[in-house]
């Protein structure tokens, strides 16, 4: 509990979400349970070179990360939008192994919460 | 009918289901009625399916991206004002331009700030409550409280064409107060007004719920009655006359008798091509009324 650079800002999410701890977990667990489906599409779209997808799930990565306060899922997702937009496959390649990491991090850190 | 106590319903239009969630659950929980769509055409549906004071959309959006639905909402002309908000991750000055361009009211930066959304909203709700007292006040008469000739005309316009498109009847009864002019003349016009309000009320007692009466002239009125039928029409007729009549009015000045002339028509009668067409028919089965000797009600 006391990492250094915590995947989430708790206290953040918390005041964003009402101050309520259980709507909280039920939000990190719809974020957790979105990610999976979401990465498979990032995996395809990088296959396939479709930098419109690339993008798009990228955007939509990052404004559900940032609504929890996960500011390093965050900041990757965000990176992957930009990759897209600048159609640049080798940083989105990149980007994609930094969003897992940060996702299991997250995973890890989460239940270790529990 | 106090739009003070009113409650706006909100549209969200998000397909994010986490903001979406955390938006449900702030706005519900500050007394609004929330629907919540996941995308931009189920968000139009919604739209044209009930009446929506203010509408929240994302920007980025499957089927219809929230600006392009912004531009329809703005050039939809059926309804009332809908305050636009854009949920938008979008801060460059030009998206923003575009976005206001679209029709947006305010916008706001993603994630939010559930303060600053609080405030917002409180900011759409009070507009949208000012349009609607505005609005209200453009619809009804300041005196008697029913509606203006032009409400009253384009209800009609509406109720006939429902009814020629169902196939139901609809009567229309104009009415006018016998010898008003002797009231203002005699008594002045303060006095006057209190025959009208009086006289409305009296009419209103008799009506239906969905019955509507509007102010055509001075001492003129409008009533229409929809799914009535050419035999019911005389009864109401002579039900409103006679509470008119039976008992003297109340006034500042002392009691005063007054009667009223009523003309009625149905669609089943007349072979009335328009709602101007019903207006007309009334006015000339008033006239004969008033021929008639007035206090009486003739239905052609």
């Amino acid at each position: 509990m006391t990492e250094k650079n915590p995947p989430i800002d708790f206290d953040s999410a918390l005041k964003r979400t009402g101050g309520d701890k259980d709507f909280l977990y039920e939000l990190i667990d719809m974020y957790m349970e979105d990610f999976i489906p979401k990465y498979d599409v990032l995996t395809k779209a990088l296959k396939e070179e479709d930098f419109t997808a690339i993008q798009e799930t990228g955007h939509y990565l990052k404004g559900s990360a940032a609504n929890l306060s996960l500011s390093f899922l965050k900041d990757s997702a965000l990176q992957m939008e930009l990759a897209g937009e600048d159609k640049d496959i080798k940083k989105a390649k990149q980007t994609l192994t930094e969003l897992k990491k940060e996702f299991d991090r997250l995973k890890t850190y989460i239940s270790n919460m529990d | 009918m106090k739009s003070k106590n009113k409650k706006v319903n909100i549209l969200i239009a998000e397909d994010d289901r986490i903001s979406s969630k955390i938006l449900e659950k702030h706005i519900t929980g500050w007394g609004y009625d929330v629907l919540v769509v996941p995308d931009g055409k189920k968000a139009w549906q919604t739209f044209k399916k009930n009446e929506i004071g203010i509408v929240l959309l994302d920007w980025m959006m499957p089927e219809i991206t929230g600006i392009d639905l912004c531009r329809k909402i703005r050039n939809d002309k059926s309804g009332k004002y809908t305050y636009i908000i854009l949920l938008t991750a979008k801060i460059k000055q030009k998206d923003i331009n575009e976005g206001f361009a679209a029709g947006a009211d305010e916008y706001i930066t993603k994630p939010f700030n559930p303060i600053e959304l609080k405030a917002r909203l409180k900011a759409g709700k009070r507009i949208i409550d000012l349009l609607e007292k505005l609005h209200k006040q453009a619809i009804h008469d300041g005196l008697t409280k029913v509606f203006k000739r032009r409400e009253i005309t384009r209800i009609l316009n509406e109720e006939f064409q429902r009814a020629q498109r169902t196939n139901q009847p609809l009567s229309t009864i104009m009415l006018d107060i016998d010898h008003f002019k002797k009231v203002n003349d005699t008594h002045g016009h303060p006095i006057g007004d209190e025959v009208l309000v009086e006289i409305v009320s009296r009419i209103t007692a008799k009506m239906r719920a969905y019955d509507k009466i509007g102010r055509y002239g001075g001492e003129e009125f409008i009533i229409i009655l929809p799914h009535n039928s050419q035999k019911s029409i005389k009864k109401i007729a002579e039900r409103i006359r006679k509470n008119i009549s039976q008992k003297t009015i109340q006034t500042s000045a002392g009691p005063l008798q007054l009667t009223a002339s009523l003309g009625c028509t149905s669609t089943e009668n007349i072979e009335a091509s328009s709602a101007e067409m019903m207006i007309k028919i009334s006015d000339k089965a008033l006239y004969n009324a008033k021929n008639n000797g007035r206090n009486c009600t003739v239905v052609v």
